[in-house]
């Protein structure tokens, strides 16, 4: 193995580590840094503002174990993002949190975020409610409030000050490392064989977690080592995943879809090309900039919590699909996750429209029988395959 | 000389096998009351089916497994998926038919196909066993009924009364509740026929209703449920004595092509990084054993 | 008949006035089946009742919860969820919405010439000429509306009125107090304001404020009575239930103001007033007083009625009934309406956070001295599931009452399981028992 490849693999590594466990990396970097932590619900937390007043974001994640204490305090039918963190600030390991934030994502998440404000007594629990509505004639001058709020909630929670220079530091560095990863997808698309799902989640998931500074440098020797490797020949299904706006697909479902034949050509998964589609472009006062981004990302990569008639999400994935070269749509849909419930139907009357096949696969925390679901995508592949040799 | 091929549908109940001939003849079928909790299900089906149709196994050109187990069978090329061979078995049996209702033990399944019998869409049931066999066979026990007897004696029931549930251990409850309450066993089970069909009208919805529809699969020998079915359709349904053995029949289908293509193995994938347990490529490519050494030279288990 | 066990002869000492909202609303809901031969423009809204604002405007109006409702009693939903089960809506998504996006495929499909009509009563809404999204906590009810524009086509005129969530970010923010309350009343308000301007573009009309005054008389006189009536089932026996003051939501939710709805509350609480001094009950032998928390189960009103009477259990208030609906009447000054609107859709009773809640719901089960919570939970209604807990435990904390939940739904009746309904009930009121014997 030579020296680029081993350097690859060791970055890989550590982003593998950091992405098992956000408490461990979290609590690890509390230790060696001193400073403080704050926890943020999907999905569209400025966390800029974090960075830039010295603490360490980090998205909160599903994590594997079983619900226990959780289903004391949240039913069953919420999806698994939710009850997963109710059931770690319920079993005391959201720990590593010194503040939380969170946004007007859907109402399983605002009840969420209740629980956990009941079960952390001691930390704050931050609202800010970006507007949904993007295109009423208040939307810019709201959101401009609602995150100069924030910046101030934020500065309050870590006592400290937010300059415009900070912020500005902190805007370039996060679209650097988007834009990083953005590179990694456009190797990745050409091609699939470089990386597989699970390790592209990988890398998302540990940018998510990991000091942004930290998580650069590793991202570019990462990409160092990606540039350097020959295209493989691509002879499988390629399939376009989508869903799962909130929380990482489990790596059993990314693999089986692999298993089956086909290669993810591209996705609109949070944890994947949601979180990265768009940077913060401007110059003088940050939060109008952030504010722009806001609106700008939903055009980038639609987003069924936002109410905006210009943007189609079907529109989008039809295009997705054609752009990635696949042969159909893998939606992984979270159950209890309403806002893609409510979009779902608009998705498969197009997609049927114009004769692209799609699967629909619903999710959930607890491991679904995976023989069930090898059936179906094996089935699907086997659709799709039939259809691009006919 | 004649072509033969085969297909093995290894079920969660039951084991089926085909043999056709290159005509794409049915030469021999045959049904195992044993699913895959029992290995030898799936070696009896094609026994029994191998001396119906005076065959040895080497005498079979190619073979392909379907069905819940279909990975555990050493002795097949390939696999498909039972829905992409119900589609092309139901689509033998009945060549106008446009969509396919396969209603199993584990599962209940709704699938759409064109006129070549490849699928356009499918949906299946979720986790639950709401509309599967599984339901009916809890509910027949729950009354006390042997299973082969509720279809007749559901046709005898009325249609007043309905079970809610979707979930076969809360539907248990409430056959239960009716029971004590002194509702009749034929009221009872006219209500369970109403809850699969109606079950089963959610994934045709999902799909899309295109007629003219047939159905395969266990639950196609419960007239009870066949009658409810075509009520909540509008639609009478095609099926055969033999329509259990639709997913072996598509399964020898795809055989049969296979070896007119004198293809021995297609790979689903070239470059596969997970298990190769699935196919079987002269050669040995991946770490299969080679094909010849799998294929017992005595056909009877 | 299905598995439950129904109760032939009535329990429960029925209010004779609420005869007089049924009739009310059955000719609402025939005013509204020919509104369009009537010449009148429809806007379809869910949320908080803006309808005062298109009284003014002469604009009919279908309220989507209140229809999802309307088809759920009458047993006529099903029709509309296989609807939108058909277009791809998935079974655990709110049923309110479900249940309407169905009809809402019925009335689009009833327009398109040549088509069979859908002659059921899910298909009878209707087509839209306006949609105003006023959705307050549920983000589910903004994209519920914006699925609707979609489902039209995008041809519908549409208004989307966002509602602050009232959190508490400040430690000194409770209930109807702080600076992010009173900022969330500036930003409704003038979205009220706006949607105003919006009714004026598309009726072409000059908006009558003293019109909205004269309606939003009515409907504060009408709500001061209803709270009145309320107040007076501290009396012991309960003069009134929970289930008749859901059946009462009507007239101050979707039905028009005016005379009619005042002269409704006033007749119900004289006879509830009367009922008291005769000492006469809701419940014949009132031996135990509850409280329902959660939204309605629409399908079965009448049958939880008997149901619990038939217990000898009052459920003598509720959340949804007791913290909704114009109840701080005292905050409308009629002759500019909008603020004192704003600041009471405000505080519906999900739209503000646990902590709250759980003060109001506490001094409700004080002030009516009740024994225990019943905790509908609501399979597809998280908005109303989401801090029931919270409440369960809190509640039970600081007063002592006692628990039970109870799973249901509010509109699709395949996630309604009676026999667990009926074992926890009965375990609750032997734990009741067993506490009062302790004394």
């Amino acid at each position: 193995m030579n020296v680029l490849q081993q350097d690859f693999e060791e970055a890989m590594g550590e982003m593998a580590l950091a992405a098992a466990s956000a408490r461990a990396y979290a609590l690890s970097w509390k230790d060696r840094t001193g400073r403080k932590v704050v926890g943020s619900f999907p999905m569209h937390f400025p966390a800029e503002l974090v960075q830039a007043a010295g603490g360490l974001p980090v998205v909160l994640q599903e994590v594997a174990d079983e619900i226990t204490v959780g289903h004391g305090v949240i039913f069953p039918f919420y999806c698994g993002f939710t009850r997963s963190t109710v059931d770690q600030a319920a079993s005391g390991t959201l720990d590593f949190a010194d503040g939380i934030v969170f946004g007007d994502t859907c109402v399983q998440i605002l009840g969420a975020a209740d629980v956990v404000r009941m079960e952390l007594p001691d930390i704050n629990v931050y609202f800010f409610q970006l507007l949904a509505c993007m295109r009423d004639s208040w939307t810019e001058e709201n959101v401009y409030d609602t995150l100069s709020k924030s910046r101030r909630g934020v500065e309050q929670m870590l006592d400290t000050e937010i300059t415009d220079d900070a912020l500005w530091s902190a805007i370039h560095l996060f679209n650097q490392n988007r834009s990083l990863i953005r590179e990694i997808y456009d190797l990745r698309r050409r091609n699939p064989d470089l990386l597989t799902a699970v390790e592209l989640q990988t890398i998302v998931k540990s940018s998510m977690i990991m000091d942004k500074t930290e998580h650069t440098g590793l991202l570019q020797r990462v990409v160092s080592g990606l540039r350097e490797r020959a295209p493989g020949q691509d002879r499988s299904v390629r399939v376009f995943v989508s869903g799962h706006m909130c929380h990482a697909p489990k790596p059993e479902i990314l693999n089986l879809i692999e298993e089956a034949g086909a290669i993810i050509a591209d996705d609109d998964l949070y944890t994947g090309f949601r979180y990265v589609s768009t940077d913060i472009e401007g110059e003088g006062d940050p939060i109008l900039a952030m504010v722009r981004g806001y609106m700008a990302k939903n055009a980038k990569v639609p987003d069924p919590t936002k109410i905006d008639p210009e943007v189609d999400w079907e529109g989008y994935l039809l295009k997705a699909v054609a752009a990635s070269r696949s042969q159909g749509m893998i939606i992984l849909m979270p159950k209890y996750c309403e806002p893609h419930y409510y979009y779902y139907p608009e998705i498969k009357e197009a997609f049927e429209a114009q004769g692209v096949p799609h699967l629909l696969i619903e999710t959930d925390h607890e491991e679904a029988p995976l023989e069930s679901l090898r059936t179906r995508i094996e089935t699907f592949v086997e659709l799709a395959r039939q259809r691009e040799f006919a | 000389m004649n072509l033969y091929a085969l297909g093995v549908d290894f079920g969660s109940m039951t084991a089926k096998a085909v043999i056709v001939d290159q005509e794409k003849r049915v030469v021999a079928w045959s049904v195992i009351d044993k699913g895959v909790m029992i290995e030898d299900g799936a070696r009896e089906a094609i026994a029994d089916c191998l001396h119906q149709a005076g065959l040895t196994f080497e005498q079979v050109a190619a073979t392909i497994s379907t069905g819940y187990g279909r990975r555990k069978l050493d002795m097949a090329q390939r696999t498909i998926t039972e829905i992409t061979c119900h589609a092309r078995g139901a689509n033998a049996m009945f060549p106008d038919c446009r969509m396919v209702i396969d209603i199993g033990g584990q599962d209940s399944k709704v699938i759409a196909v064109d006129d070549a019998g490849h699928v356009q869409e499918f949906a299946m049931n979720d986790r639950c066993a709401a509309g599967t066999g599984q339901f009916m066979g809890v509910l027949a026990r729950a009354l006390d009924v042997p299973l082969q007897d509720i279809g007749d004696l559901s046709l005898k029931g009325g249609h007043d009364i309905t079970i809610s549930a979707m979930c076969a251990t809360f539907a248990e409850t409430e056959v239960v509740s009716l029971r004590a309450q002194g509702t009749s066993t034929p009221d009872i089970l006219a209500a369970i026929n109403e809850s699969v069909a109606k079950r089963t009208m959610g994934l045709v919805r999902r799909v899309g209703k295109r007629t003219p529809i047939a159905m395969t699969g266990g639950v196609a020998r419960n007239i009870g449920v066949v009658r409810a079915l075509e009520t909540q359709l509008g639609e009478p349904l095609l099926i055969s004595d033999a329509s259990q053995t639709a997913g072996a029949l598509g399964a020898a289908l795809f055989a049969l092509d296979d070896a007119r293509r004198g293809i021995k193995a297609e790979p689903l994938q070239p470059d596969f990084r997970g298990e190769a347990d699935r196919f079987v490529e002269p050669g040995g490519k991946g770490g299969c054993k080679p094909a010849s050494l799998l294929i017992p030279s005595d056909p009877v288990a | 008949m299905t598995a439950e066990t129904i109760v032939r002869t009535p329990t429960s000492n029925r209010l004779k006035t609420t005869s007089l909202n049924n009739k009310m609303v059955t000719e609402y809901w025939d005013d509204l089946f020919s509104a369009k031969e009537d010449g009148k423009l429809v806007c379809w809204f869910e949320g908080v009742s803006i309808n005062p604002l298109l009284q003014t405007m002469d604009i009919s109006w279908c309220h989507g919860e209140a229809w999802s409702a309307l088809l759920a009693a009458k047993k006529e939903e099903q029709p509309a969820l296989e609807a939108a089960e058909e277009r791809g809506y998935q079974r655990e998504l709110c049923s309110y919405a479900r249940t309407h996006l169905g009809s809402g495929v019925l009335t689009k499909n009833n327009q398109i010439p040549g088509t069979p009509n859908h002659t059921e009563m899910a298909g009878r809404a209707p087509a839209p000429d306006m949609i105003i999204s006023a959705y307050p906590y549920c983000s589910t009810g903004q994209q519920w509306d914006e699925m609707l524009y979609r489902l039209f086509g995008k041809k519908v005129p549409v208004f989307n009125i966002t509602l602050p969530y009232i959190w508490g970010n400040q430690k000194n923010d409770t209930y109807m107090h702080g600076e992010d309350f009173e900022d969330a009343v500036k930003f409704l308000t003038k979205q009220l304001r706006d949607c105003v301007t919006f009714l004026e573009e598309v009726t072409g009309k000059k908006f009558d404020y003293d019109r909205l005054g004269e309606i939003m008389q009515y409907t504060k006189k009408a709500s001061e009575l209803r709270l009145e009536a309320m107040d007076l089932c501290i009396a012991r026996p309960a003069p009134a239930t929970f289930f008749e003051w859901s059946l009462s939501i009507a007239p101050v939710n979707f039905l028009p103001s005016g005379p009619p709805i005042v002269d409704y509350f006033q007749k119900l609480k004289d006879e509830i007033a009367g009922r008291v001094d005769a000492g006469i009950g809701s419940v014949p032998k009132e031996k135990y007083r509850l409280f329902w928390d959660g939204i309605m189960n629409w399908g079965k009103l009448g049958w939880m009625a008997e149901k619990f009477a038939n217990y000898d259990a009052c459920m003598v208030a509720g959340r949804y009934t007791h913290m909704g609906f114009w109840q701080e009447p005292h905050l409308i000054d009629c002759k500019d309406p909008l603020e004192g609107m704003a600041r009471n859709y405000l505080v519906c009773p999900i739209n503000h956070s646990a902590p709250s809640m759980i003060d109001r719901i506490t001094a409700l089960c004080e002030k009516y001295e009740i024994d225990a919570l019943v905790m509908h939970v609501a399979r597809t209604c998280r908005a109303f599931s989401n801090p029931q807990y919270l409440i369960a435990q809190q509640v039970s904390k600081r007063i002592g009452t006692k628990v039970c939940m109870i799973e249901g739904d509010m509109i699709d009746p395949t996630f309604y399981k009676d026999e667990l309904v009926n074992s926890r009930v009965e375990a609750m009121l032997e734990a009741i028992d067993a506490k009062r014997s302790m004394i």
